[in-house]
């Protein structure tokens, strides 16, 4: 049975790079860059689903006992909290635990999900990259007409929309878990809570995405992009400790995440983070397209 | 029109470290070509470099009359490549692999990826991770042909395959350059290189040696031959034989090299009673002392 016939015709609408020649006739040519995208993008999200479920799930299992345990809780967090020095309660942001929601920010939002949810994105931008040189799959995905930067761009995209589906099932389940429990949580100061925290992780992203556009190995994407994770909370919170070194901040990302829960969202910072990991990200990808692949 | 391929002193250095130097080579449209030499001799570096996937130290290279750097997405669309160890995300299906590909090519069908896959005998609907290596051999054919692609550049294509298979590759091989596609594929398996090829260049050290016809290396290459005797060897056997070279002798057994037709020996042995007879070919290193031979 033959089955095999090379043909030269054009593959689909809104081809780019189509080419004349050949007596004529259409060729094979490549998608237009928003099909390439959306391909990689729809593939990333099902290759993410079961981490953003169990990341998700986990959180949101967090979440959901710290709303649930409020009400028994709450008449002795006033007074530990008193307790507290009060450089200990500036350094991580503790205010008046007088609320659950304020209980959740700093139980939650003030380590445990921005640093966990940071790292979730350096892990998703090292896989879908690097991991994938080193698995061997790109030499497969870049046999296809796929511009490296999309490989990239895909990646950061993918890691932004699983980010989101993680905080908002963390946001779903401990407002759910509140409710039940009578702790009268509020779901907007909750939302802007857990919401505050994707321009950090998405910061972290794009800090992956160019070390990708530098490094061949996973493990040195992850690394250096973990260690600099810690490094910046370090540096925020012994600037916010030690008024001698507090200008080191600025050049910390943490400094610009603060408490959406108890200041409300900073539009500035949201937008200073979400530009940083386009910038980062925008320069990943082209340093990704000029290396080798090895 | 312009060939399928065409390098010119292409390099490719890893730091220090050798990738290949100054292959020049042409592959026309309509021929098969093999790329023919031992593990690490350069065959993977020069196929990656052609595909964009590293970035050529010096030269340039030309495919489908396109550059092969400014032009790469474009030329992707074009050819279909089979990686020298093809692997994708383990969870996926077969199938999933081949939508995905699909959709990355612009397609909204699989194109002829059912019917390759009746012929592969290939298992469309179990992940990757539970197939064996020659069966996600077969996926990684059928991803690079499935398009219809004017060019097919195939690492090591049949690695894994059983011989069944292989056979049904080499058919679909001639279909395709029947078909008027070109194929350029690396093997360090010579047997299979002359079954499939028109030409063939044959590199060692990062270097390009030598491109020849099939046809004419299948004249230059030699085999071994060894027969065994019932009896006391004859004096004056093959003696005359044309092609015949370097006999060695002991009581009943005769070891020579042939070139050339092997006919005139066979009917030559055919006079006496012969208990064993075996014919091989040459190795690649062989081959390539031959090689080197000539050109010193």
């Amino acid at each position: 049975m033959s089955t095999i016939a090379p043909q030269r015709r054009v593959a689909g609408a809104g081809a780019e790079d189509d080419v004349g020649g050949g007596g004529g006739a259409a060729i094979l040519s490549a998608p237009a860059w928003p099909r390439s995208l959306a391909a990689l993008v729809c593939h990333g999200l099902r290759q993410q689903r079961r981490a953003m479920l169990a990341w998700g799930i986990g959180f949101g299992a967090f979440g959901a006992l710290m709303a649930a345990i409020w009400p028994s809780v709450e008449d002795s967090m006033t007074q530990l909290v008193d307790s507290y020095p009060a450089g200990l309660k500036e350094a991580f942001g503790i205010g008046q635990l007088d609320t659950v929601e304020r209980y959740i920010d700093a139980e939650m939002l003030s380590v445990i999900v921005p640093l966990g949810l940071a790292f979730f994105a350096v892990r998703c931008i090292a896989q879908a990259t690097v991991g994938a040189e080193d698995r061997g799959h790109l030499d497969t995905l870049l046999s296809l007409p796929v511009a490296r930067r999309i490989v990239v761009i895909a990646a950061v995209a993918v890691t932004g929309l699983a980010v989101a589906a993680i905080l908002g099932l963390t946001w779903a389940l401990t407002w759910i878990a509140a409710l039940l429990a009578g702790s009268g949580a509020s779901a907007t100061t909750l939302a802007a809570g857990f919401a505050n925290v994707w321009p950090l992780a998405m910061a972290f992203a794009g800090l992956a995405a160019l070390l990708a556009g530098l490094a061949h190995r996973p493990p040195t994407v992850t690394y250096v992009a973990s260690a600099t994770l810690v490094a910046m909370y370090a540096i925020d919170l012994v600037g916010k400790l030690a008024p001698a070194v507090e200008s080191l901040r600025t050049i910390s990302a943490f400094r610009y995440y603060g408490s959406a829960v108890q200041n409300g969202l900073d539009a500035s910072h949201i937008a200073g983070l979400t530009l940083g990991a386009l910038v980062l990200t925008a320069i990943g990808a082209v340093l990704f397209e000029r290396r080798d692949v090895l | 029109m312009d060939a399928a391929i065409e390098t010119d002193r292409l390099s490719k250095r890893y730091g220090a470290s050798r990738g290949i130097e100054d292959v020049s080579l042409t592959v026309e449209r309509g021929e098969v070509f093999g790329f023919l030499g031992p593990n690490g001799a350069g065959k993977t570096t020069t196929i990656r470099t052609l595909l964009g996937l590293l970035h050529p130290t010096s030269g340039s290279a030309r495919i489908l009359g396109r550059d092969s750097r400014r032009d790469s997405r474009a030329i992707r669309a074009r050819i279909g490549n089979l990686p020298g160890d093809f692997s994708f995300e383990e969870r996926m299906t077969g199938r999933d692999v081949l939508e995905l590909f699909a959709a990355l090519r612009g397609r909204d069908d699989l194109g002829l990826a059912p019917a390759l896959a009746l012929r592969f005998n290939a298992d469309l609907s179990r992940p990757l991770r539970e197939l064996s290596r020659g069966n996600r051999q077969k996926i990684g054919l059928i991803q690079a042909l499935f398009h219809e692609p004017e060019l097919l550049v195939l690492d090591e294509p049949t690695s894994g395959l059983d011989p069944l298979m292989q056979e049904e590759f080499e058919a679909v091989v001639r279909e395709h350059r029947d078909a008027g596609g070109t194929v350029f594929l690396s093997s360090h398996d010579l047997a299979e290189v002359e079954r499939v090829c028109d030409r063939v260049g044959i590199v060692r050290d990062g270097r390009l040696i030598a491109v020849e016809k099939v046809a004419a290396m299948r004249e230059r290459a030699y085999r071994h031959v060894m027969v065994r005797f019932a009896g006391e060897l004859p004096r004056s056997l093959l003696s005359g034989v044309p092609g015949v070279e370097l006999p060695e002798r002991d009581e009943t057994t005769l070891r020579f090299r042939i070139r050339g037709e092997i006919d005139p020996v066979i009917k030559a042995l055919a006079t006496h009673r012969v208990e064993d007879l075996e014919i091989t070919r040459p190795t690649l290193e062989e081959l390539f002392l031959a090689y080197y031979g000539a050109q010193s």
